[in-house]
């Protein structure tokens, strides 16, 4: 028991220094990866930031001189023909895929689609959830019975089933994708803020909020939501988590984003083709997702005891 | 007791009236014309197509009218129509049925008859094989299921040979022969789709294994001369609980991994004909298997709940005074 207790902190620690680096990659993506320079001086003499500027326009044409490169000078989108399937080399660091499109520059926008999903995902769902559970905790009686039995009837519905049945309806794209993912994951989140809220109403904290001139939604919100805040976030890593299995999932069967962009899912389920031949478009997505959510398992399985005892403590 | 089952059941009917109104919900209260989101915008393509949607989907009639009319053919075992082909929803899902059953149902058993034993050994030993367990068994749970079974399904199916790459087999004359390829056929998809089910089930196993048989309990039991045989068969009811309770977690993870597992090994169940539905917006086959999915995991709880008395007797006492305030 006490050697697991003093081996915590370093498997949180390497779980968040995980998530941190593939966020930072993830945001980074475009000054790392990208056919446009990062800072360029227009004709006029303006400097410009071509590389963060949403949108195609390739600097040569445009009289343009770039002043700093990003180190990978290569697109998610290009297609080369004439490099396909190549090995993982100095001018691809990942290989290339079937279209010849560069992996590295691939793998990390598709680290941006995929924690962008897996993320907005799971807060919207949080956000559903606490409205949805809350008010069922807090007005109690009839409107609890109802809220309920939906909480209830949503909670049957396997979420990749559902975000599957509304891919069908919703027609694509990355929206459509996360209000489908949210909806799957909102009935536990629902469950978690019924219980909590009914576990804390009527006690001094709840009170004394009260006495001071505080709504319910008010007094919820402000002081309810923060003493929970240490269950949340496990609750929240464990959503993202099976967020981004969806994604993959959705995505790896076509269902998932559209198909030029990246993801890693749709990366791999591109590679599936040429696994004889390549190795290389199967396996970094794989180590992508499963380094995801290996940092994700860690930081959620012993992110929860620190925060609470601080709040506990203060 | 009967009456616990009764009142148990009849808790899940407004919970199954709310299941067949989000599944309507869903697939009904569509923003845009369903004509033209199912023909991508174009329109069908000619009259008798559309009349065929019209008739399927009724877009002119009110929601409510058609939830009525869809919950009453429900009521018939009546799914409507594939938009697809034209046959009976019926027929397209009970083609496949037996295929995700026997699939899934192998699936179970390979979870419990290995996630179970590997869970008492985490929880009984503390030694380099359980922490080589625990390592596996984190792996496991990292590894998406869907690259894992790209992954086995290359290695020992293309480079190794050993098994087959995908689909059912020969099919043929029912017979041993039969039986065996059957087999064969089954051992990849059904290992890729037990595989995140071994580190659930896993986990949850030590866990409650280490509760369960807490040395207190032990060193008590043996103090009163139980060894052997007599020991196990003392602690056996209490963790036999644990198989139970793993049943509502395991179920719906197996309904959505077989999708993805069908997908990979070509296995023709219900998982297929769902990404069939979906890609062609085959709404009445996509609302019957939303439905279906449901349900299946509503029963699970309720099965679940239904067993749990039966080997707990704590449970048991609550259902008693339970039943004596309820009369």
């Amino acid at each position: 028991m006490d050697r697991r207790r003093d081996g915590a902190p370093a498997g949180a620690r390497a779980g968040i220094a995980i998530l941190t680096a593939c966020a930072a990659l993830a945001l980074l993506a475009p000054l790392l990866v990208n056919d446009r320079p990062i800072v360029a001086r227009d004709p006029t003499g303006r400097i410009i930031f071509p590389a963060l500027r949403a949108g195609r326009g390739v600097a040569s044409g445009s009289g343009d001189v770039a002043l700093l490169w990003p180190p990978i000078r290569r697109s998610w989108r290009d297609v080369d023909l004439a490099a396909t399937l190549q090995p993982p080399s100095a001018r691809h660091p990942c290989g290339t895929d079937l279209l010849g499109r560069d992996l590295m520059a691939r793998m990390l926008h598709g680290a941006r689609i995929s924690l962008a999903i897996g993320f907005g995902a799971t807060l919207l769902a949080l956000g559903l959830g606490i409205v949805l559970g809350g008010a069922a905790g807090l007005r109690g009686a009839g409107t609890d019975l109802l809220l309920s039995r939906v909480i209830e009837a949503l909670s049957c519905f396997p979420p990749f089933i559902l975000a599957m049945a509304l891919q069908a309806v919703g027609g694509g794209g990355i929206g459509a994708m996360v209000l489908a993912i949210a909806i799957g994951r909102t009935a536990a989140a629902a469950r978690f803020a019924r219980s909590e809220t009914i576990r804390w109403r009527g006690t001094g904290i709840w009170v004394a909020a009260h006495a001071a001139g505080a709504s319910r939604p008010g007094a919820a919100l402000r002081h309810l939501l923060p003493l929970v805040s240490g269950p949340l976030a496990v609750q929240a890593a464990f959503g993202v988590t099976h967020a981004i299995l969806l994604e993959s999932s959705l995505s790896f069967l076509g269902l998932g984003v559209p198909a030029p962009l990246p993801s890693w899912g749709a990366i791999l389920a591109e590679g599936r083709g040429s696994l004889d031949v390549a190795w290389w478009p199967v396996v970094f997505p794989c180590l992508g997702l499963a380094l995801t959510l290996a940092g994700l398992s860690w930081a959620g399985d012993r992110i929860s005891p620190p925060i609470v005892a601080r709040r506990l403590l203060r | 007791m009967t009456g616990y089952i009764l009142r148990r059941a009849l808790v899940s009917l407004p919970t199954l009236l709310g299941i067949t109104l989000i599944a309507f919900a869903i697939l009904n209260l569509l923003p845009s014309d369903p004509l033209l989101t199912w023909s991508d915008g174009a329109g069908p393509v000619s009259a008798e197509a559309t009349s065929r949607l019209r008739d399927a989907l009724r877009p002119d009639s009110g929601p409510v009218m058609r939830y009525a009319t869809w919950l009453f053919n429900l009521l018939r075992f009546d799914f409507g129509h594939s938009l697809r082909d034209g046959r009976p929803v019926t027929a397209v899902l009970t083609e496949a049925l037996p295929w995700t059953l026997i699939l899934n149902l192998s699936a179970l058993i390979a979870i419990y008859a290995l996630g179970l034993p590997l869970g008492w050994i985490g929880a009984r030993r503390r030694s380099g094989t359980a922490a080589a367990g625990r390592a596996l068994l984190l792996f496991l749970s990292v590894v998406p299921p869907f690259a894992a079974a790209l992954l086995m399904q290359r290695l020992f199916a293309v480079r190794l040979g050993l098994l087959p790459l995908q689909g059912t087999g020969a099919g043929g004359a029912p017979g041993p022969a039969a039986a065996a390829d059957l087999l064969r056929h089954m051992v990849l998809p059904c290992t890729c789709l037990a595989l995140a089910g071994w580190a659930y089930a896993a986990r949850y196993a030590r866990a409650a294994f280490r509760a369960i048989l807490a040395p207190e309990a032990m060193a008590a039991a043996r103090a009163r001369g139980l060894h052997g045989f007599s020991l196990a068969r003392h602690f056996a009811p209490n963790s036999a609980l644990p198989f139970v309770w793993m049943v509502a977690g395991i179920v719906p993870a197996l309904v959505s991994g077989s999708v993805v597992i069908e997908a990979i090994f070509s296995w023709p169940g219900l998982g297929q004909v769902l990404l069939r539905g979906v890609e062609g917006r085959d709404y009445p086959l996509v609302m019957a298997l939303v439905l279906l999915a449901a349900i299946t995991v509503l029963a699970g709880q309720l099965v679940a709940d239904l067993i749990l008395p039966a080997i707990d007797p704590r449970l048991r006492d609550l259902v008693a005074r339970d039943e004596n305030v309820h009369g």
